[in-house]
């Protein structure tokens, strides 16, 4: 549970909130790399933090994201006309380049001057891994490139795709954390879904509904260790990375592409969950990759906004019937509308007031400390916040059997690095 | 078209109506230290304020002890021996608390009395920089068996933060 001052310091997200200032010291993803599929491509809304934005790609293939409204009289940049390096407000023609700066008031004497006073807000948009990410702090702290190696590999061995869920960056991610749900909510899709069936530790997932589970500090964040029983008094666990502030890894199934996401806020009521699956050691299969496509595994079949097709205003395309064979738990097909249909419900932002946490929540609760933590210390005295510095950003998941003695930690060390070529330690 | 039930019940207009009532009893949770340094720990917190918590020290169990169950190996943090069975049957949660190398038999101990009682066991480490991998590693494996949640904090402020989640 949290008071309520605590729900509203995590899950507040816009400009000069605390939170808000934490987030803005990460690069984040913003688009997919298709969504400006050429130069003088059209621009396309972006919001972000609560910031109304717009990116656009210009004539020599740089990108930019910046203010979305034309500091003349307001209009949506949406309108604009992307051409010869820029983009042009269609009202009375003020044109911008991709940092912002205003570059022709055609309605001045050009040499007046006067356009280099106007300046809209901008951010750098970069290409990396198919996404394009920003970074929204200040020009001078702007931290190295990301590292994530789903984005680091070659594009034939990585997937993303996003989907615009109605809630709070928090509850969505804490669903990310939470290992205790997956024997329950996703119980029918182990077995059903091409992407996690017939694993080896999917029987132990069946036959172990009460796993124990172990949460430690990392230095990015948290590892958060699933342990069910194996064969000969060994463990099988299943270990959960995430990284300050918004990303997790889920571990993998057998030789299935490994998952997780990024969770990023559009506003205090929505946010974007980014899904990626990936190989660090070889292509996705042509099978794989139409899977991914579908929208099978973590990914969510949308439409041309990005928007589930299953959604909270076809109530989830419910299935009482499947529910009851036992085909899904809740009714709800599908990895992904599983978990977001219950966040969703949840209402915009859940209300923390009225929970009541058990032992097995140490994930969330631990994620939820130190978020407080090092929000407050980056706001108060500048600390860089865990998840910032690129060598937090190269881990890995794993599933692994252990002796029962071990610490997965320490016994799965090399396993929650990444290490270029090399699969995925797996059951 | 008229919204769906989903998409209207799931706004915050509808939110405001979610039913203003305590929609729980309050959880009885023992805190128990395992062992000295895990004594400081709980006499600290045992100063704040809380609704339905209380605090002990299990530090002087001694496996080897002759009449175990009689040598005040369990008592109130303030000192008072205190009857283990009996305060562990009342608790809905009993939550450990071992330092990093420290002998941790007492979590056996305990870990007994709540399976045959049914009360739920949580074990949390609060962890020493100045200690190798290799001794937490130690720690742990003495814990795992008798903890369905096991919890690695690197300083004591989680636990603080972990009982007023839990609604201590």
């Amino acid at each position: 549970m949290l008071r309520k001052e605590q729900n509203d310091y995590l899950t507040q997200t816009g400009p000069g909130t605390p939170m808000g200032n934490m987030f803005r010291a990460y690069w984040m993803p913003a688009l997919l790399a298709k969504e400006l599929p050429e130069n003088e491509c059209p621009p396309v809304r972006v919001k972000i933090l609560s910031e109304r934005l717009l990116a656009f790609r210009d004539t020599d293939g740089r990108y930019g994201l910046i203010d979305e409204f034309c500091a003349h009289r307001g209009v949506s940049l949406w309108f604009g006309r992307n051409e010869h390096s820029g983009l042009r407000c269609p009202y009375h023609g003020w044109k911008y380049d991709v940092t912002g700066q205003c570059i022709d008031v055609p309605s001045e004497p050009a040499e007046s001057g006067f356009c280099n006073k106007v300046k809209l807000k901008s951010y750098p948009l970069i290409e990396k891994g198919g996404v394009l990410w920003t970074y929204m702090g200040p020009a001078d702290k702007q931290p190295p490139e990301p590292e994530w190696e789903f984005a680091s590999v070659p594009a034939d061995q990585t997937y993303t795709s996003k989907r615009w869920q109605e809630s709070n960056w928090l509850q969505a991610m804490e669903g990310g954390i939470d290992s205790s749900h997956v024997s329950f909510l996703h119980s029918g899709a182990l077995e059903s879904d091409p992407l996690f069936k017939g694993a080896k530790g999917n029987e132990y997932n069946l036959n172990d509904l009460k796993p124990h589970f172990e949460v430690v500090e990392n230095d990015g964040g948290l590892l958060i260790g699933a342990r069910r029983n194996a064969e000969d008094g060994k463990y099988y666990w299943r270990i959960t990375q995430w990284v300050m502030p918004a990303f997790t890894m889920i571990p993998p199934r057998g030789d299935h592409p490994v998952h997780g996401h990024f969770w990023v806020p559009i506003d205090d009521e929505n946010c974007w969950a980014w899904s990626f699956d990936y190989k660090p050691n070889r292509k996705l299969s042509t099978t794989e990759r139409a899977a991914l496509e579908r929208g099978e595994g973590i990914h969510s079949p949308v439409d041309e906004n990005f928007y589930p097709v299953s959604n909270k205003g076809n109530d989830y395309l419910m299935d009482r019937g499947a529910q009851k064979r036992g085909e899904t738990y809740s009714g709800v097909h599908g990895f992904a509308a599983q978990d977001y249909s219950l966040q969703e419900s949840m209402g915009p932002i859940v209300d923390r007031t009225k929970e009541n946490l058990v032992s097995t929540d140490n994930g969330v609760i631990m994620a939820r400390h130190r978020l407080m933590r090092s929000c407050k210390a980056f706001n108060d005295k500048g600390t860089l916040p865990p998840g910032v510095d690129p060598e937090h950003q190269k881990v890995r998941s794993a599933s692994v059997v252990l002796p029962p003695d071990q610490m997965f930690k320490e016994a799965a060390k090399d396993a929650l690095k990444t290490k270029p070529g090399v699969a995925h330690a797996s059951v | 078209m008229a919204m769906s039930e989903s998409a209207r019940m799931a706004t915050a207009e509808e939110a405001r109506f979610r039913i203003n009532a305590p929609n729980s009893k309050p959880r009885i949770i023992r805190i128990v230290a395992l062992d000295q340094p895990a004594e400081e720990t709980v006499r600290r917190l045992s100063m704040s304020d809380w609704k339905s918590a209380s605090f002990y020290s299990a530090a002087r169990y001694n496996s080897e002890a002759k009449d175990i169950d009689k040598n005040g190996w369990f008592c109130a943090i303030s000192g008072e021996a205190q009857d283990a069975e009996a305060e562990i049957a009342s608790a809905d949660l009993v939550v450990m608390i071992g330092s990093v190398g420290q002998q941790e038999d007492a979590a056996r101990k305990l870990s007994e009395i709540c399976r045959a009682r049914n009360v739920m066991t949580t074990a949390l480490v609060v962890g020493d920089q100045s200690k190798t991998d290799a001794a937490l590693s130690k720690t742990l494996a003495q814990l795992r068996p008798y903890a369905l949640m096991l919890v690695i904090a690197s300083a004591e402020d989680y636990v603080e933060d972990m009982l007023s989640a839990l609604r201590a």
